[in-house]
C-alpha cells in the first residue's frame, strides 16, 4: 500500500485528522481497487500508478483558470483558497459549514461506505486536510448561480472535498470546475444532500492539460420530490474516472443526467453511475456519450437499481458512443437491477462512427471533410453542452472541444 | 443526338464511364455531354444505375471510378473530393435529402453558400448579410423562414426536404445541378413549386440534369434532352417526345434497344 505509507510519511501519524485515521483504516484494511470488481476491472494499472505517483500536496497553487470571470452576478469559490463565504441576503443564505458540523456529516457518510465502491472517497478523504474542504448550507430562492473550482497543481497529488446542502424549497444552479494541470493528479469528492422540493441544475467541467489525472466522485441525496439535474463533460485527462452515484432515499425524487467524456492519444476516460431507487415513483433519464479517438479507451458502467419497495419508478438509461478511430476502444454496459414488479425501465447502448452519408451531404455542399465532420461533432456534443447549467456560452466550451481536442 | 454544332463548350463531359462499389460493376461505359444551357433527363429501371452516375459525378467516395472520365468545364474531376467539386460549381440534390440532428439548417446554408463563395473570390456573408440573400431565396421554393431554426431536414416533410434542397441550389448557384427524383414524393402542388423553383434557378448558362420516374416532372421542365439507362448503360437518347413513349409504352420497350445492342 504505497499510497498509505506517503500519506503517512508526508505526515506524522499524530497530525492525522480523526477523518484521515478512519479513512486510512479502512484503506488498509482493503486492498487498492479491486480490478476484480466489475467497477475496476478495465481501469488501465499503469495509468491508475501513475494517479498515486505523485507527491501530496495540501498547499495550493495559484489559481489559474482558463474560464474567465467576467461575469458579476456569478459567485465564484475556489476550494482551499482560504475560501470563505458567509451571505444573508433577503432571499437566501449561503453559509459555510463549521469544521464540527462537517466532520460529523462526513463520518456517517463514511458508515455507509462500500469500501470497493467508495475507494475513490476514502482516498479522497484519507489525502485531505481541513483547508481543502468547502463545506456550503444554501437556503432560498432567486439564488445567484455559484462557480466552484478545484484545482490541481503540476507534480502533485491535490485532494479537494465539497459538501453541499441544499435546504427545502431551495433552487439553484452550480457548476463545479475540476482542473487539471500537466503531470497532476487530482482526487475530488463531492457530496450533495437535496432536501424536500429543492432542485438543483448541477455542471460538472472536468478539464485537463497534458497527463493529468482526475479522480472524481460526486454522491448524491434526495429527498422528496427534489430534482436532481446533472449536465457533466470530462476531457483532456490521461486518466480519469468519473463515479456518479445518487440515491433517491424516498422515492419521488427526479434525476436527469447527461454526460459526456472525451478521449484522444491514449487517454482512458471512464464514468460509471449508480442510481439507487428507495422508494416509490422515482424518476431517471439518463444519456452518457463517449467519443473516443486515437489510441483512447472510454468506459461506461451505468447501473439503475430497482428494490422492491420502488414501484412506478420510471428509469431510462441510454449509452450512445461514437468511435472516432479503428484504434480506439469504448466499452460500454448500461445495465438493470429490478425487484419490483410495477416499473417503467429500459436502457440501451450504440456505438458507431461519423456518419458517412451525412458528411458526403455536407461534402456535396462545399463543405470540407474537416468542416463537416467538426459540424458533425458540434451537434454531438451539443445536446450534453446545452444542459451544463452557466457560463458555457462564454467559455465558448464547444470552440474548446472542437479546435483544442 | 447531340451532334448538332453548339456555340459553347461543354460544362459536363461523362466519357466511358465504367464504375464499381466493393469491386461490383455498376456503371458500365455512360457517355454524356451537357452544354450550358441544356436541361437533360435520365430516365430507367430501379437499380439501372442513374442514382450511381448522379452520386459518382458528385465524387462519392464508395465508388471506384475503373475507366473513363468526368471533365468539367473541360477538365478532368476524377480525382477530386466532393466538396472541391462542389465548389466548381456541382450541384446534387439528392433523391433522400440527409437529415442532420443538431446542426441548424441556417447555419449549413451559411457554411455551404461562404464555401462557394470564396472559390468565386467573393466576399464572405456574415450571419446578417446571410439572413437577408436566404429570406430572398426563401421565396423561389415558397418555404417559411422557421425552416431555418430546425436542424438540416430533421421533421421535414418528403416536400419539405425537396423544397430545401432547390434552396441549396438556389444558394449555391451552381454551373451543373443534377437532380436525383426531386419528384419523388411529391404531391401536385409541391411538384410546382419545386419545378417553379428549378426554372427560377436555372439559366441559359448552366445545365440539368433531371433524374425522374415520371412524365409530370417533364411537363413542368422540358428537357432538351432524354435519356434511358440500363444495366449502368445509356442505351437509347432522344429529345423530350422520347419521355411520353416511354410513358405509353413503359421500360419494357427500351429492353429492345439492349438487344439490339
Amino acid at each position: 500500500m504505497k499510497i498509505i505509507e506517503k500519506i503517512k510519511t508526508n505526515k506524522s501519524a499524530d497530525n492525522l485528522t480523526e477523518i484521515q485515521k478512519i479513512c486510512l483504516d479502512k484503506l488498509q484494511s482493503s486492498p487498492l481497487p479491486n480490478t476484480r470488481s466489475e467497477q475496476w476491472r478495465l481501469s488501465n494499472k499503469s495509468k491508475f500508478s501513475n494517479f498515486l505517483k505523485y507527491s501530496v500536496n495540501e498547499k495550493n497553487p495559484k489559481f489559474d483558470t482558463p474560464f474567465p470571470n467576467n461575469s458579476q452576478s456569478t459567485i465564484r469559490l475556489v476550494i482551499g483558497d482560504n475560501c470563505q463565504i458567509n451571505l444573508m441576503e433577503e432571499n437566501y443564505s449561503i453559509k459555510q459549514l463549521s469544521e464540527e458540523k462537517l466532520v460529523k456529516y462526513i463520518k456517517e457518510q463514511i458508515s455507509c461506505f462500500d469500501q470497493n465502491e467508495n475507494w475513490s472517497d476514502l482516498l479522497n478523504l484519507s489525502l485531505n486536510c481541513t483547508k481543502n474542504t468547502l463545506g456550503l448550507k444554501i437556503n432560498g430562492s432567486k439564488i445567484p448561480p455559484i462557480e466552484i473550482f478545484s484545482h490541481a497543481s503540476s507534480n502533485s497529488l491535490n485532494a479537494k472535498t465539497l459538501i453541499i446542502f441544499l435546504e427545502k424549497n431551495c433552487d439553484i444552479d452550480l457548476l463545479q470546475v475540476n482542473l487539471g494541470k500537466e503531470n497532476s493528479s487530482l482526487s475530488q469528492s463531492t457530496f450533495f444532500y437535496l432536501e424536500e422540493n429543492s432542485s438543483v441544475n448541477h455542471g460538472v467541467v472536468s478539464y485537463g492539460e497534458n497527463k493529468s489525472n482526475l479522480l472524481n466522485s460526486l454522491n448524491v441525496i434526495q429527498q422528496n420530490n427534489s430534482e436532481y439535474n446533472l449536465g457533466s463533460l470530462h476531457f483532456k485527462f490521461n486518466y480519469a474516472r468519473f463515479e456518479i452515484r445518487v440515491k433517491q432515499s424516498e422515492g419521488n425524487a427526479k434525476t436527469n443526467i447527461k454526460g459526456m467524456q472525451i478521449t484522444k492519444k491514449d487517454e482512458q476516460i471512464s464514468t460509471f453511475t449508480k442510481i439507487d431507487f428507495n422508494g416509490p415513483n422515482g424518476f431517471l433519464d439518463q444519456i452518457n456519450k463517449s467519443l473516443a479517438d486515437d489510441k483512447s479507451h472510454a468506459i461506461f458502467e451505468g447501473s439503475i437499481i430497482v428494490p422492491k419497495i420502488a414501484q412506478k419508478t420510471d428509469a431510462s438509461q441510454l449509452s450512445r458512443n461514437l468511435l472516432l478511430s479503428n484504434h480506439a476502444q469504448i466499452d460500454t454496459k448500461p445495465q438493470l437491477e429490478i425487484i419490483a414488479d410495477d416499473v417503467k425501465c429500459k436502457h440501451g447502448a450504440t456505438i458507431s462512427q461519423l456518419n458517412e452519408e451525412e458528411l458526403f451531404y455536407m461534402r456535396t455542399r462545399g463543405i470540407t471533410l474537416t468542416e463537416a465532420s467538426k459540424l458533425q461533432l458540434s451537434s454531438y456534443f451539443q445536446e450534453i453542452i446545452s444542459f451544463i447549467p452557466i457560463s458555457k456560452d462564454r467559455w465558448n466550451l464547444l470552440d474548446k472541444l472542437l479546435n483544442e481536442n | 443526338m447531340q451532334s448538332k454544332m453548339k456555340e459553347s463548350d461543354p460544362i459536363l463531359e461523362v466519357e466511358n464511364l465504367f464504375a464499381s462499389t466493393d469491386n461490383l460493376p455498376i456503371l458500365k461505359g455512360v457517355s454524356l455531354t451537357i452544354y450550358p444551357g441544356e436541361i437533360h433527363a435520365i430516365m430507367g429501371r430501379n437499380g439501372c444505375g442513374k442514382s450511381t452516375l448522379s452520386k459518382i459525378i458528385a465524387g462519392h467516395p464508395s465508388y471506384n471510378i475503373t475507366n473513363g472520365d468526368i471533365k468539367f468545364l473541360g477538365e478532368n474531376i476524377n480525382s477530386l473530393e466532393p466538396e472541391e467539386r462542389a465548389q466548381l460549381g456541382i450541384f446534387l440534390g439528392f433523391q433522400y435529402p440527409i437529415e442532420i440532428p443538431g446542426v441548424s439548417n441556417l447555419e449549413f446554408l451559411r457554411v455551404s453558400t461562404n464555401a462557394r463563395r470564396k472559390f468565386l473570390n467573393k466576399e464572405e456573408l456574415d450571419t446578417f448579410d446571410f439572413e437577408e440573400l436566404v429570406k430572398e431565396k426563401l421565396e423561389i421554393v415558397k418555404m417559411d423562414h422557421a425552416f431555418l431554426s430546425r436542424s438540416v431536414n430533421q421533421g421535414f416533410s418528403g416536400g419539405e426536404k425537396k423544397r430545401n434542397e432547390i434552396l441549396q441550389m438556389a444558394l449555391l448557384e451552381p454551373k451543373i445541378a443534377i437532380l436525383d427524383e426531386t419528384d419523388s414524393g411529391l404531391d401536385i402542388d409541391a411538384l410546382r413549386i419545386v419545378a417553379s423553383g428549378i426554372k427560377k434557378i436555372s439559366n441559359a448558362q448552366t445545365g440539368i440534369i433531371l433524374i425522374t420516374h415520371y412524365q409530370r416532372l417533364l411537363d413542368e421542365i422540358k428537357p432538351n434532352y432524354v435519356h434511358v439507362m440500363s444495366d449502368g448503360q445509356i442505351i437509347k437518347t432522344g429529345e423530350s417526345d422520347l419521355a411520353l413513349e416511354l410513358e405509353e409504352k413503359g421500360y419494357e420497350w427500351t429492353d429492345n434497344f439492349i438487344k439490339k445492342a
